[in-house]
């Protein structure tokens, strides 16, 4: 039994350096508390509403005024104000006043009214993609409701529902599922909140294991790490961080979906049998990694750069199957990739775990691969414990 | 002297692979990953399912062309919703054209069938693209059938167009008119990991003397001259950093050939401009807060927050009024202004001088704490 006594020695001393080392606490615990909530609270609005938007009508006629109100009443666009000329708008634009423009023809009415197509023009400033989708989901929608009057009023004595069948022999309808109005923080928080797991962690152990070399360089001695074994060392450690994030796993997936009012529809039965292998991965690989920490900071500087990437490589920002096949193979080496996709599945639509293997079995693999490269490394950073 | 201040540096930057990393390793990574994933522009052939319980000739042939649009590929056929539902729990597809039986001899017999699409918007890049092919496939399925009995009436193209459609958007996507993804995130990002970089290296350079006991010995150089010591470290750390600045412009405007309608000169400025004020951020944080740990961390919050504050993705417009306004406290914010302005959008200077102002007045953080941080290099511990 000397080697669970050992296990449990290291475990005690590491948890209560990671808690009191003001350093390891920031990135365990302040971070993963605070980060959320921010990002959170800044997506909040989940969608742009009202762009402010400016129209030139040069056909100043009945039913371009109609157009107009109509889309002034949805709520992607507002109608700021109204140019003379495209000129004047496109100035309101360049001012930032104005994000979108809504240009009517002059012959607008008068197309219509001989039976020829009508065209409305629209402009988006492109400094942002949701400017863009405002202005034309606005008008489209406007543009479908309009005409379905037009088409009726055309075909003489026809009901407005023979109008519609004629016009659309084949009627469609769109059903978006889970994110339904393709909110922002539906779509970015649940990725965040993995990543933060893994990179937090990873500054984290960093900073622990480059403390422990700085000490030892300067002559201090670990008593707790003497005369014991390497993977009791590493077990003991593994062990402290498990008993930090779960706390913190909890928190994330827990708490701050409901709180926020994202969707959270998972089973507690699969999410924990998927976090178990995803924060087992994440701490042999920041273990393993940190193995390479000597100093305290340094960490900081080297991999608080590659969050951004490890967002995009993930498959959230980027679709994965667009993703060229170097770096989808790189990513597979970062808990992040599954633990993403495996937990916005899961909380967001509604997977089961049976759903989620590849992620799962990767997340396994990577637990397992890491355990023995971090063995290693451990077994030559204590060899002569 | 300066001079020797900065033959130091040199020797301190060649020395230590950390500088190398950070400064060229890293930047070069960031913007050589970004680009070539969205090499594209527009991500191709994103899977989609089908489901067609129909199965005639003519919902074939609907699955075929909705198969030949660029952004959609049809990966699978499912026998049912369920099925098709599953293959998108489990991350096969982002989106379902569903087509129910009989679709074909009710839409014959005028009886108006629905087919519907379902996308999932966690992933909110594919299923918005697919969303716009389906939606133009089941525009163009209906129109084939109303324009074909139309041409039988004796409709010209243009009537029968006129008499479907009355009314027709016509969209201009101004300066990024296909909606190029990279042009709309690496122009910001690059640069965003840059900054962050800057903020990082340049704290871990000044205060790695405290920590190595080497400040005092560092200061004495200049006569104590903290000015001058400063300027000694960072001089040589800026040139690399415009080095690099020089290659993301080069990069992305000579290589990828994004829009650069304001010439080259006013981003160039832009870009020297921002390098700077990182470095005088790195500085402020520096003399802020008096620990290479706690200063590493507030620029880590201040490097990752400016992604999503600077507004580039998400619009400010749509931040709660707190963040809007402290937006303004991010250099990011200002460089994503300004590159919409001049390399985007071409526009005069006197556009945007405000922001290039704003972005200047960043310059004038250092000098807040200047007095404290000098007290630092040549009084404090470092205390593990």
């Amino acid at each position: 039994m000397k080697w669970l006594l050992n296990i449990l020695d290291v475990w005690r001393h590491e948890l209560v350096r990671s808690l009191t080392d003001i350093g390891s606490l920031v990135f365990f615990i302040i971070v993963p508390l605070l980060y959320p909530l921010l990002y959170a609270y800044l997506y909040g609005n989940e969608t742009v509403k009202e762009v402010p938007t400016v129209v030139v009508d040069d056909s100043h006629t009945n039913l371009s005024r109609e157009f107009l109100r109509k889309a002034d009443a949805s709520s992607d666009i507002k109608i700021i104000g109204h140019c003379a000329n495209l000129k004047e708008a496109e100035e309101l634009i360049h001012r930032h006043e104005a994000y979108c423009l809504v240009y009517i023809p002059a012959e607008f009415q008068k197309n219509i009214v001989e039976g020829k197509q009508a065209v409305v023009e629209l402009y988006s400033d492109m400094s942002g993609l949701l400017y863009y989708k405002a202005v034309l989901s606005a008008c489209t929608e406007v543009s479908l409701e309009m005409n379905q009057d037009i088409k009726t009023e055309r075909l003489i004595g026809a009901t407005k529902e023979q109008a519609e069948t004629f016009a659309y022999p084949i009627k469609y309808e769109y059903v978006p599922m889970f994110n339904t109005q393709s909110g922002f923080a539906t779509f970015l928080i649940p990725a965040v909140l993995m990543l933060i797991i893994q990179q937090t962690m990873l500054l984290g152990i960093g900073m622990l294991q480059g403390d422990e070399r700085e000490r030892r360089r300067k002559g201090f001695i670990d008593e707790h790490l003497q005369g014991k074994r390497p993977l009791e060392i590493m077990l003991g450690k593994a062990t402290s961080y498990m008993n930090i994030y779960i706390v913190v796993a909890a928190y994330l997936v827990c708490i701050i979906p409901p709180l926020f009012g994202l969707i959270h529809i998972w089973q507690w039965k699969d999410m924990i049998a998927f976090m178990i292998p995803f924060l087992s991965s994440c701490i042999f690989f920041c273990m393993f990694i940190s193995a390479f920490s000597y100093d305290r900071e340094s960490f900081i500087v080297l991999f608080v750069f590659m969050s951004v990437p490890l967002l995009f490589i993930s498959g959230i920002s980027w679709p994965a199957s667009a993703i060229p096949a170097v770096w989808k193979t790189i990513s597979q080496a970062f808990p992040s990739t599954f633990g993403i996709n495996g937990f916005v599945r899961l909380s967001e639509m509604g997977a089961l775990l049976k759903d989620l293997r590849p992620e799962f079995v990767g997340l396994w693999i990577q637990t397992i691969v890491y355990f023995f490269l971090t063995w290693g490394a451990y077994r030559r950073m204590y060899k002569r414990q | 002297m300066i001079w020797t201040v900065i033959k130091r540096e040199i020797k301190r930057m060649l020395t230590r692979p950390l500088y190398i990393f950070c400064m060229v390793l890293a930047p070069a990574f960031a913007y050589i990953f970004f680009t070539s994933l969205m090499s594209n522009g527009l991500p191709v052939d994103l899977p989609a399912g089908v489901v067609d319980e129909d199965n005639s000739t003519v919902t074939r042939q609907l699955i075929r062309n909705l198969d030949a649009f660029q952004q959609t590929k049809i990966v699978a056929q499912y026998h049912n919703f369920a099925e098709a539902r599953e293959a998108m729990q489990q991350g096969k597809i982002y989106s379902i054209y569903y087509i129910p039986k009989g679709t074909t001899k009710l839409a014959l017999a005028s009886k108006q069938p629905t087919i519907s699409f379902y996308t999932s918007a966690s992933y909110i890049v594919p299923a918005s693209l697919e969303y716009r092919d389906m939606k133009m496939m089941s525009e163009l399925a209906s129109g084939a059938i109303a324009r074909s009995t139309l041409y039988a009436k004796g409709y010209t193209e243009d009537q029968a167009m006129a008499m479907l459609q009355p009314i027709k958007m016509e969209m201009h996507a101004i300066n990024n008119p296909l909606i190029n993804y990279s042009i709309y995130l690496s122009n910001t990002m690059l640069p965003g990991i840059l900054m962050l970089l800057i903020f990082q290296l340049t704290i871990y350079s000044i205060y790695s003397e405290l920590k190595e006991e080497t400040s005092k010995e560092w200061l004495a150089l200049t006569g104590n001259n903290i000015y001058k010591a400063l300027i000694g470290k960072l001089l040589p750390q800026l040139v690399i950093w415009i080095l690099m600045g020089l290659f993301c412009l080069v990069w992305l405007y000579g290589y990828w050939g994004f829009p650069l309608h304001s010439g080259f000169l006013p981003m160039f400025g832009l870009m020297v401009l921002f390098i700077i004020v990182s470095q005088a951020f790195g500085v402020f944080l520096c003399g802020a807060v008096p620990s290479l740990r706690w200063a590493l961390s507030l620029a880590t919050l201040w490097g990752v927050l400016s992604f999503p504050i600077c507004g580039f993705s998400f619009p400010q417009m749509a931040f709660p009024a707190a963040l809007r306004g402290l937006s303004y406290l991010f250099p990011l914010r200002y460089y994503y202004l300004i590159y919409v302005d001049q390399a985007l959008n071409g526009l005069p200077f006197e556009y945007s001088w405000l922001y290039y102002v704003c972005l200047a007045a960043f310059l004038a953080l250092p000098f807040l704490v200047i007095g404290r941080l000098k007290k630092f290099l040549l009084e404090y511990h470092y205390q593990i």
